[in-house]
C-alpha cells in the first residue's frame, strides 16, 4: 500500500505541477467571469435605440396602432426600461416607391447615433392579407433584432385583421392575453420547488461534466502509461512495483488530479455566481442588467449517486484507457486504439436525450445495468426522479462487477503491455496475453 | 550458476547471449520457460524481495519533467523507504556523486551520463544487499567510469553483493572475484578468476609486441606448430603456445624474424583471450529465435 501510495503522490504532484494543469485551472473560471462580464457590458454599450421609420400606404389605423406598438417595446425588464424604438410614420400612399429611394439613401448614413435611421418599415393594405411586411434597413443580419420586429408585427397585425371583421379593439386585447405554462417538479410526493427547466439544466450540466472528465482524465491516464514505456523507467518500476499496484495508483493519482480540478472549478462556478453584483462592479458596471444566473440546487443524494457513479465509471474507462496505453508505444498509435474506448463515453453522453424524454421506460431500465453507459444513465434518471431503492442497488451492483471484470482484464493487458515494445499487438496476441500474464 | 554471498560476480557474453534476459527473469520482469531461481536462499521473485536488491536496467529511463531529488525519493519509497530517510540518503549519494547542484533541476536537463548517475544512485538509496546492475559502464566517459566503479568496490567491500553484466572484458578481469560467462543462453565457463585462468592456461600465453616487420610476424603467428591461437593486434598479440611448443622457441623464431621485439612476457590468459578462445567467432551472434533479448 505504501508503493501504491508514492506512485499516487508522484503522479499528483507532477500532474498539478504542469504548465497546462494551472492554466486550465485558471482558464476556466475566467471564462465564466468573461461570459457574465461580456454579456453585460455588450447590454449596456448597446444603447438599443433604433430609429425607424414606418412608411404607412395602408389605410385605416394600421399604420398608427404599429406606430403605437414600437413605441411600446422596452429595453430590459419591466418599467425602467427605455424605449426600444424612435418611431416616424410617413403617410406614402400613391408615391410609395420615391419614398422608399429616398429613404435608401438616408439609412445609416449620418455619423450622429441620434439621428442616425436604422431602417424603415413598409405597411400596405397588401401586406394585412399575405401577412408580408417589407423592412429596409442596415441591421437585417441581426437576428434577435429582426425577430423582436417580428413578434412586435404579429399581434398587430393580428389586431387589425380581427378589428376588420368587427372585433372590437379591447375584444382583441382580452382575447390574446398570453398563456404560459409553469412546471413545478413532484418527487415523492412532494413539490420540490424546483421548474422543469431547472432539473433539466441540472441532468445536462451532469452528464457534460461526466462526459468531460471520463475523456479526459482518461486519457490523460493513457498518456501517462505510453510516457512511461517510452521514457523506459517502466522496467525500473516493474522490478519493485508490482504491475497491479502500478496501474491503481495511477488511475487513482489521475482521479485525484481530476477530482481537484473539478472541485476547484466548482468552487469557482459557485463564488462567481453568488458573486455577480461586486465582481461587476470591479469592471465598474451594475449589476441590474446581469440576466439572473441561477443554480439549480443539488440534493444530496442526488449529489451521493452522481460522485458514486462518477468514480464508478472513472474506474472502468481509466483502467480501460491504461491498457490501451500498455498496448501501444506511441501517441500516434494510441489515438487509433482508443477510439472503442472512447465511443463508449459518447454513446453514454447520447443516451441523455431519450432518458430526459422517458426516465421509466424499458430502454432506460436496461441502460442502467449496463456498466459501459450506466455512469451516465443511472444520475440522469435519478436527477428527473429518484429511483426506487432496489433499482438503484441493482444498477450499483451490476456496475460494481463490470468494474471489476473490466480492471482484471485491463490490468492483465497492462501487465504484459508495459514491457512489450514494437508494433501493436492483434487481438489474437491480445487474448494471449490475458491469458498468460 | 550460482552467485556467492558477497563480492563482485561478473555475467559476461557476447551481445544476444541472454545476459539481460537473465538478470530480467532474476528481477522477475520477465518469467522463465523453464528452470528455477532463488533469492537469497528462497524461493521468492526479485519482485517480493525487490527492498533488498538494487536493479539499473540496461534500457536506462527517467521521468524526464521529474526533478532530482523528488525523482530519486520516489525511486527510494517505490523500495519501502520513507520520504524522509530517502531524501536524507538521495542528498548524501548527489553530494558524493558531485550532482548535488542538480537536485533541483529537471530530469531532462541533464547530461546523459548524469542522468545514468541518478539512475544508479537510484538502486542504490536503499542499501540494497545484492546490487544488479545491468552494463553499468556503457556510455559513461572515464572519469564516471572511475566514480562508478569505485562506488561498486566500496559496496563489495562492505560484503554485500554485485552482480553486473558487460561484454568489456577488460574491466570484468580487474574487478571480478568470480565470473560466469554465457553464450547462446548456454553457460560456457563459470568460476572464480584464478580458477578459469589456471584452467584455461594450456601450454603458456605469451604477450608481446614488436615494432618492424610485422609481415614476417604476422607469419610466425599463424604457424600451428608453435602456436595454438592469437588475438593479433597488429603491432602486438597475446597467443596460446601450441601444445608441446614452448616460449623459448617462440622468442627464437621471432628474433629470427627480426621483428623489433618491444614486449616478450610469459603471462596467464587474459580474459579476453580466454573468452574469444570459449566464445569463438561462431556463437557472437545470437540465434533468431530469441527474440525477447534485449
Amino acid at each position: 500500500m505504501h508503493k501504491v501510495w508514492a506512485v499516487i503522490r508522484r503522479e499528483f504532484r507532477e500532474k498539478v505541477r504542469t504548465r497546462a494543469f494551472i492554466i486550465g485551472t485558471i482558464l476556466i473560471p475566467t471564462f465564466m467571469t468573461l461570459l457574465i462580464v461580456g454579456q453585460v457590458v455588450l447590454s449596456q454599450r448597446d444603447t438599443g435605440l433604433r430609429h425607424i421609420i414606418v412608411v404607412d400606404a395602408a389605410g385605416g389605423e394600421f399604420g398608427s396602432r404599429l406606430e403605437a406598438a414600437l413605441r411600446d417595446v422596452k429595453l430590459g425588464s419591466g418599467d425602467r426600461g427605455r424605449t426600444k424604438y424612435r418611431v416616424e410614420r410617413i403617410k406614402a400612399e400613391g408615391r410609395m416607391e420615391p419614398v422608399k429611394d429616398s429613404l435608401v439613401r438616408l439609412v445609416g448614413t449620418s455619423k450622429d447615433s441620434l439621428s442616425k435611421l436604422d431602417g424603415f418599415l413598409v405597411v400596405t393594405e397588401a401586406a394585412l392579407d399575405s401577412g408580408r411586411v417589407e423592412y429596409y434597413g442596415s441591421n437585417v443580419s441581426s437576428l434577435t433584432e429582426m425577430g423582436a420586429l417580428q413578434s412586435t408585427l404579429r399581434p398587430v397585425v393580428l389586431t387589425e385583421r380581427l378589428v376588420r371583421e368587427g372585433v372590437s379593439p379591447a375584444m382583441v386585447q382580452k382575447a390574446s392575453a398570453e398563456v404560459s405554462l409553469e412546471t413545478s417538479k413532484i418527487t415523492q410526493g412532494k413539490l420540490t420547488g424546483e421548474s422543469g427547466e431547472s432539473s433539466f439544466f441540472l441532468a445536462y450540466a451532469m452528464t457534460f461534466m461526466m462526459y468531460f472528465a471520463l475523456l479526459f482524465y482518461g486519457i490523460q491516464v493513457m498518456s501517462s502509461v505510453i510516457e512511461e514505456k517510452s521514457s523506459r523507467i517502466m522496467e525500473v518500476l516493474a522490478s519493485s512495483i508490482s504491475p497491479f499496484q502500478l496501474m491503481l495508483g495511477k488511475v487513482l493519482g489521475v482521479g485525484s488530479v481530476g477530482l481537484f480540478q473539478l472541485s476547484i472549478w466548482a468552487a469557482a462556478g459557485l463564488y462567481i455566481t453568488a458573486n455577480v453584483a461586486p465582481i461587476l462592479a470591479l469592471f465598474k458596471l451594475s449589476g441590474d442588467s446581469a440576466t439572473g444566473v441561477s443554480i439549480p440546487s443539488v440534493s444530496l443524494p442526488l449529489l451521493g449517486v452522481f460522485l458514486l457513479f462518477f468514480v464508478l465509471g472513472f474506474f472502468l474507462y481509466a483502467s480501460m484507457y491504461a491498457a490501451v496505453g500498455a498496448m501501444c508505444s506511441t501517441q500516434q498509435d494510441a489515438t487509433q486504439t482508443q477510439q472503442p474506448v472512447t465511443i463508449g463515453i459518447v454513446v453514454g453522453l447520447m443516451c441523455m436525450f431519450p432518458l430526459l424524454n422517458d426516465p421509466s421506460s424499458t430502454l432506460a431500465r436496461v441502460l442502467s445495468l449496463i456498466p459501459f453507459v450506466a455512469p451516465f444513465a443511472t444520475p440522469i434518471r435519478y436527477s428527473v426522479a429518484p429511483l426506487p431503492w432496489p433499482e438503484l442497488l441493482l444498477s450499483i451492483v451490476t456496475t460494481v462487477l463490470g468494474v471489476l471484470a473490466i480492471t482484471w482484464l485491463a490490468s492483465r493487458i497492462y501487465r504484459v503491455g508495459i514491457l512489450a515494445y514494437g508494433k501493436k499487438p492483434t487481438l489474437r496476441e491480445l487474448a494471449r496475453w490475458v491469458r498468460t500474464a | 550458476m550460482t552467485v556467492p554471498r558477497g563480492g563482485i560476480f561478473g555475467l559476461l557474453g557476447p551481445n544476444g547471449a541472454g545476459k539481460s534476459t537473465t538478470i530480467r527473469m532474476l528481477m522477475d520482469i520477465i518469467v522463465p520457460d523453464a528452470g528455477k531461481i532463488s533469492l537469497f536462499g528462497a524461493e521468492r521473485t526479485g519482485r517480493d524481495l525487490s527492498a533488498r536488491i538494487g536493479y539499473l536496467p540496461e534500457e536506462r529511463g527517467l521521468y524526464k519533467k521529474m526533478r532530482v531529488l523528488d525523482h530519486l525519493i520516489f525511486l527510494g519509497e517505490t523500495k519501502g523507504l520513507r520520504r524522509s530517510v530517502a531524501s536524507a540518503k538521495a542528498s548524501v549519494w548527489l553530494e558524493r556523486l558531485g550532482l548535488s547542484a542538480w537536485s533541483g533541476k529537471k530530469v531532462e536537463d541533464l547530461s546523459k551520463g548524469m542522468q545514468q548517475k541518478v539512475q544508479f544512485i537510484g538502486c542504490l538509496l536503499h542499501d540494497p544487499d545484492l546490487v544488479i546492475l545491468d552494463e553499468p559502464f556503457s556510455g559513461l566517459d572515464p572519469v564516471n567510469s572511475q566514480v562508478m566503479k569505485d562506488v561498486v568496490v566500496e559496496i563489495a567491500r562492505e560484503g554485500r553483493t554485485v552482480l553486473f553484466s558487460t561484454h568489456i572484458m577488460e574491466q570484468a578481469e580487474k574487478m571480478c572475484d568470480r565470473v560466469v560467462i554465457i553464450a547462446r543462453g548456454e553457460k560456457v565457463i563459470d568460476g572464480t578468476l584464478a580458477e578459469i585462468k589456471r584452467a584455461e592456461a594450456g601450454a603458456g600465453h605469451v604477450a608481446l609486441a614488436f615494432t618492424r616487420n610485422a609481415a614476417a610476424a604476422a607469419r610466425i603467428l599463424e604457424d600451428r606448430t608453435l602456436i595454438a591461437r592469437a588475438d593479433d593486434y597488429g603491432a602486438a598479440a597475446e597467443v596460446e603456445l601450441a601444445p608441446g611448443a614452448d616460449s623459448d622457441r617462440l622468442l627464437k623464431a621471432l628474433v629470427a624474424a627480426d621483428v623489433g621485439i618491444s614486449r616478450f612476457e610469459v603471462v596467464e590468459p587474459s580474459l579476453q583471450a580466454i573468452f574469444i578462445a570459449k566464445v569463438g567467432t561462431d556463437a557472437i551472434t545470437a540465434p533468431a529465435r530469441e527474440d525477447s533479448d534485449a
